[in-house]
């Protein structure tokens, strides 16, 4: 709780994460309880659509509601086999351009190259933030404003002008992942160069530093576990920046193709799939951060 | 004059000097625009060449900055507004003038007036449209998925059990992107406002699980003993000590989730609606190339977006206060 943590949402994290061992027992009845309670809530979801169906004279190859709330071709709630179905298809072969795992890497690699532009833009407009005050006066009102402004929205348009311009492929869907990972990061970057105590500061003046050196020695390593609270806290947003976008370009590849393209033919087992494997992909973004975090920030006392 | 403005800092600040700099500024940025308006009326094709315009338009904005930069200085309250509202000004400005001396297709990128008159022509489908995505989905999923998320936080505090099964998974979750959730909730749900409700409520409820139950927890163990020692009731203990200690947490995920609401709402309007809310809007103007209206969306959004905002951070202001 030494950092920025109390205003992020993540703040809790780390906490219930270093007691997990213990949690794996309540976990573990947890999950078993939500799979025991997910039967139920599905016959009950399903049973209506399906008495429909029956209703109306189709042929589903079942008697009653009840039995035909597994087989539905378009189910509210997929029953697991039918979920376990959808995932294999999707999956087999993991390699094919048409498979899940394919496309969760390549809207991955978007949203990574997305987040490495926007620790690299953060760092430069947190730099001018930190040695100018009028350009903070001028410009950080906005950038907090902008936090609230729903920039994803902005997104569709972006992918469109870009397109115009000829920014085409892996590239315009980085640029908006990095377009909306960027003003937390520059926030948590300006947050983090600040943060040196007036003792150090002090230390590195009677030492003769130069202000490069204060900079490189002192105020960028300080502004490194900042960095990575606030790339924690964009990495959600990005990643639904770079869906967002692969939904309005024209994109060949990407879980936000394959979301779109489901959602229009209403092939639900696929949505729910392709939810699997968004969640899966967000929290593996989260934990490489938390990783990288640890990597490079070793001087700091585990928390 | 820049070259004057340049040596200006050594000089230390000067306040009349620096409004006399973004008047000169403003009103040259100003002109330029008339003047662009006017050419473009005038000729029926007036592609002059650009940099010529880039050059005044530039010069002009430096003048601006160095107003700014001699504004800023100071601890006076004149010092913290004015630079921001005067570097909205410049830019704006700039922006109009520099899309119409490069004749960029509206279609593309409109200017700030083309914004502004799409703002007031469509007025009344924004209004409507903001009414189905704010109060309807976005201010009503946030007040279920705050009250929801307060409940699950009050029994993971009073059984253990709860908070070991179920607080891992809520901070697992919060990492699940939204775009992910709204198809499958919209085929569950229906394409109604309700569907988005439910989204929004979903996505508020993990941030209040986990600052809520952090918050309760965060009693100091001093004042939970005094109230032992005074034989105080759980009750009791709960009312003066663990909720009050519980408010500042609670209220940093309720900020924090107020422009989440917002947000979702839009996004889960991409995956279906029935022709209302300001998501909806965007997408099918994005399509239509009318991006006139989308960027009058846009700024109806952001205006609601920082009120719902700023209304959370008065009311925490207000409680906070009142409890200390």
């Amino acid at each position: 709780m030494t950092t920025a943590a109390p205003d992020s949402p993540l703040a809790a994290a780390p906490a219930s994460r270093s007691r997990r061992a213990s949690n794996a027992g309540p976990m573990l009845a947890v999950a078993a309880l939500a799979l025991l309670l997910y039967w139920p809530v599905m016959l009950l979801a399903n049973r209506g659509v399906a008495q429909r169906a029956l209703d109306s004279g189709a042929d589903l190859g079942c008697k009653t509601a009840l039995a035909c709330a597994t087989q539905l071709r378009n189910p509210v709630i997929p029953a697991p086999g039918q979920f376990l179905e959808g995932f294999r298809a999707l999956t087999i072969p993991p390699t094919a351009p048409t498979s899940a795992p394919y496309n969760m890497l390549v809207t991955g690699g978007e949203t990574l190259l997305g987040l490495s532009l926007a620790s690299l833009l953060g760092l430069i407009l947190a730099t001018l933030l930190v040695r100018s005050r009028s350009f903070e006066r001028a410009t950080l009102p906005w950038l907090i404003a902008s936090q609230t402004v729903p920039i994803v929205a902005i997104a569709p348009m972006l992918a469109v002008l870009l397109g115009q311009y000829g920014v085409q492929g892996f590239l315009p869907k980085a640029i908006i992942a990095a377009y909306i990972a960027f003003f937390p990061v520059a926030i948590g970057m300006a947050q983090g160069l600040r943060s040196p105590d007036p003792l150090q500061l002090d230390l590195m003046r009677t030492y003769r530093a130069s202000p490069g050196q204060v900079f490189g020695l002192l105020r960028l390593p300080a502004s490194l576990p900042y960095l990575f609270t606030s790339l924690k806290v964009a990495a959600t947003a990005a990643l639904v920046g770079s869906i967002v976008a692969e939904i309005s370009t024209i994109s060949f590849s990407g879980l936000g193709k394959m979301l779109a393209e489901n959602s229009r033919a209403s092939d639900t087992v696929a949505l729910w799939v392709i939810m699997v494997y968004s969640a899966v992909l967000g929290i593996a973004l989260v934990a490489l951060i938390g990783w990288l975090e640890k990597g490079v920030t070793r001087w700091r006392p585990a928390r | 004059m820049a070259t004057r403005a340049v040596s200006l800092p050594v000089a230390g600040p000067r306040p009349t000097l620096g409004v006399a700099l973004l008047t000169v500024a403003t009103l040259g940025l100003l002109g330029l625009c008339v003047l662009l308006a006017r050419l473009a009326q005038s000729s029926a094709q007036a592609p002059v060449a650009g940099w010529p315009w880039l050059l005044g338009v530039a010069a002009l904005f430096v003048v601006g900055a160095a107003g700014v930069r001699q504004v800023a200085q100071g601890e006076s309250r004149a010092a913290k507004i004015v630079p921001a509202a005067a570097a909205l000004v410049l830019f704006l400005l700039s922006a109009e003038a520099l899309l119409r001396a490069y004749n960029v297709p509206t279609g593309l990128i409109p200017t700030p007036t083309h914004i502004a008159q799409a703002l007031w022509a469509a007025r009344t489908v924004l209004l409507l449209d903001a009414y189905y995505t704010f109060v309807l989905e976005a201010l009503l999923g946030f007040v279920i998925g705050a009250l929801l998320g307060l409940a699950l936080a009050l029994l993971a505090v009073r059984f253990r059990f709860l908070e070991r099964g179920v607080l891992p998974y809520a901070a697992l979750l919060s990492s699940v992107p939204i775009v992910a959730l709204a198809p499958v909730v919209i085929k569950a749900v229906g394409l109604g406002w309700s569907s988005k409700t439910v989204i929004v409520a979903i996505t508020v409820l993990f941030p209040v699980v986990i600052n809520a139950v952090h918050g309760l927890q965060s009693a100091s163990p001093l004042y939970l003993d005094l109230m032992h020692s005074y034989a105080a009731s759980p009750v009791q203990t709960f009312r003066e000590v663990r909720w009050p200690a519980a408010l500042p947490f609670i209220f940093t995920a309720l900020r924090v989730s107020s422009t989440l609401a917002l947000i979702n709402a839009i996004v889960a309007e991409f995956f279906g609606t029935e022709g209302h809310g300001l998501g909806f809007r965007i997408q099918i103007e994005v399509g239509r190339f009318g991006l006139d209206i989308v960027w009058a969306a846009i700024v109806v959004a952001s205006v609601i977006g920082i009120t719902f905002y700023l209304l959370i951070q008065l009311l925490e202001q207000r409680t906070l206060h009142r409890r200390v």
